[in-house]
């Protein structure tokens, strides 16, 4: 399910004839690691049996515009923040990643 | 229960996958795959050119302003020097000059006898004319198209009359701009020299003239002695 949204999005993405200005680039790549974080998450929470929409939900949009927020910030400050959005959701999604492989081989 | 799951993380995933491919497609529309951080760097840059750009556009504006001033102080300044050139040109008689004034026409008397005549037209003759004009305020002169200067010589060199080393023989016209009347006047006065230039047979005819075109003297300016004295 999670992989035919994923094919779906690809392919809207592809043909809706909209680029982007390059100057939002930053902020997209990390709204889409932020994004991939929380399928994974979800899918852990799913496999977990505690899975929540409305955290679900929510998570990936906060996780979503703190990570560009941050990337935002950190450019008008001359800091790479964005650097922190990308640690920490690089962090979490090998440990879900990690848990989740964990769940499927056990069953 | 497990539907709203699979379609949160299809929706997700969605998401995921829209945001993917948009940033696959700007960074490939990138040309050459330029990497974000030295886009931003190079618009910086740009940035800072443009607005160097900018300044240095205003700089070029005001000096040319400088230089169109400077360009007009010195051709004022040109004009100025041109004037007062061309003032003392004509002062030293280096142009020709036109203006009202008076034709003098000397002339021996005819030979009768076939010889010599008993009084001819000498230098001094001419020489008192000229003074006369010069009197009476004749401000250019010519004898015979030779320019009166300031160093110009009247002079007898054996049977002809010398103008700025020029040989003149008779009959002699005299060109003087000023005021004809005046002019006139002054040759044609009771007792004058006209009358006795006449009483010698000699044709003198004074003509008042409306334009009289005197020419420029067209020998060589030689200073081999003289110097400008310091002054002050």
């Amino acid at each position: 399910m999670g992989i035919l949204g994923l094919a779906v999005g690809v392919v809207i993405g592809l043909k809706v004839p909209i680029i982007l200005p390059q100057a939002y680039a930053q902020y997209l790549s990390v709204a889409a690691l932020a994004a991939l974080d929380s399928v994974l998450g979800g899918i852990r929470a799913a496999v977990e049996d505690h899975f929540d929409n409305t955290i679900f939900i929510s998570g990936f949009f906060s996780n979503a515009l703190l990570a560009a927020g941050l990337a935002f910030i950190g450019e008008r400050l001359g800091m790479d923040l964005y650097l922190a959005a990308v640690v920490a959701f690089g962090v979490r999604i090998f440990q879900n990643l990690a848990i989740l492989r964990r769940h499927l081989l056990k069953k | 229960m497990k539907k709203p799951i699979y379609f949160s993380i299809a929706a997700v995933s969605l998401v995921f996958g829209l945001l993917i491919a948009f940033q696959f497609r700007t960074t490939s529309s990138i040309a050459g795959g330029v990497p974000v951080d030295r886009f931003q760097e190079l618009t910086i840059e740009k940035k800072q050119v443009e607005l160097d750009n900018a300044h240095l556009e205003q700089e070029a504006a005001d000096l040319a302003a400088k230089i169109e001033e400077a360009k007009k102080g010195r051709s004022q300044a040109s004009e100025v020097l041109e004037s007062e050139l061309s003032k003392i040109r004509m002062y030293a008689g280096l142009t020709p000059l036109s203006g009202p004034g008076v034709e003098v026409i000397m002339e021996n008397p005819p030979d009768k006898n076939g010889g010599a005549s008993f009084y001819s037209i000498r230098d001094e003759d001419i020489l008192k004319v000229i003074n006369d004009l010069r009197g009476a305020g004749a401000e250019a002169m010519s004898i015979n198209g030779q320019r009166i200067l300031a160093t110009s010589e009247i002079r007898l060199a054996g049977n002809h009359i010398n103008v700025n080393l020029v040989r003149l023989s008779p009959p002699y016209h005299i060109l003087a701009i000023g005021n004809p009347g005046t002019l006139k006047s002054s040759l044609e006065i009771k007792g004058g020299f006209v009358e006795y230039l006449s009483a010698n047979g000699i044709t003198v005819a004074v003509q008042q003239r409306e334009k009289i075109e005197v020419p420029a003297y067209n020998g060589s300016l030689k200073f081999d002695y003289a110097k400008a004295a310091q002054r002050g």
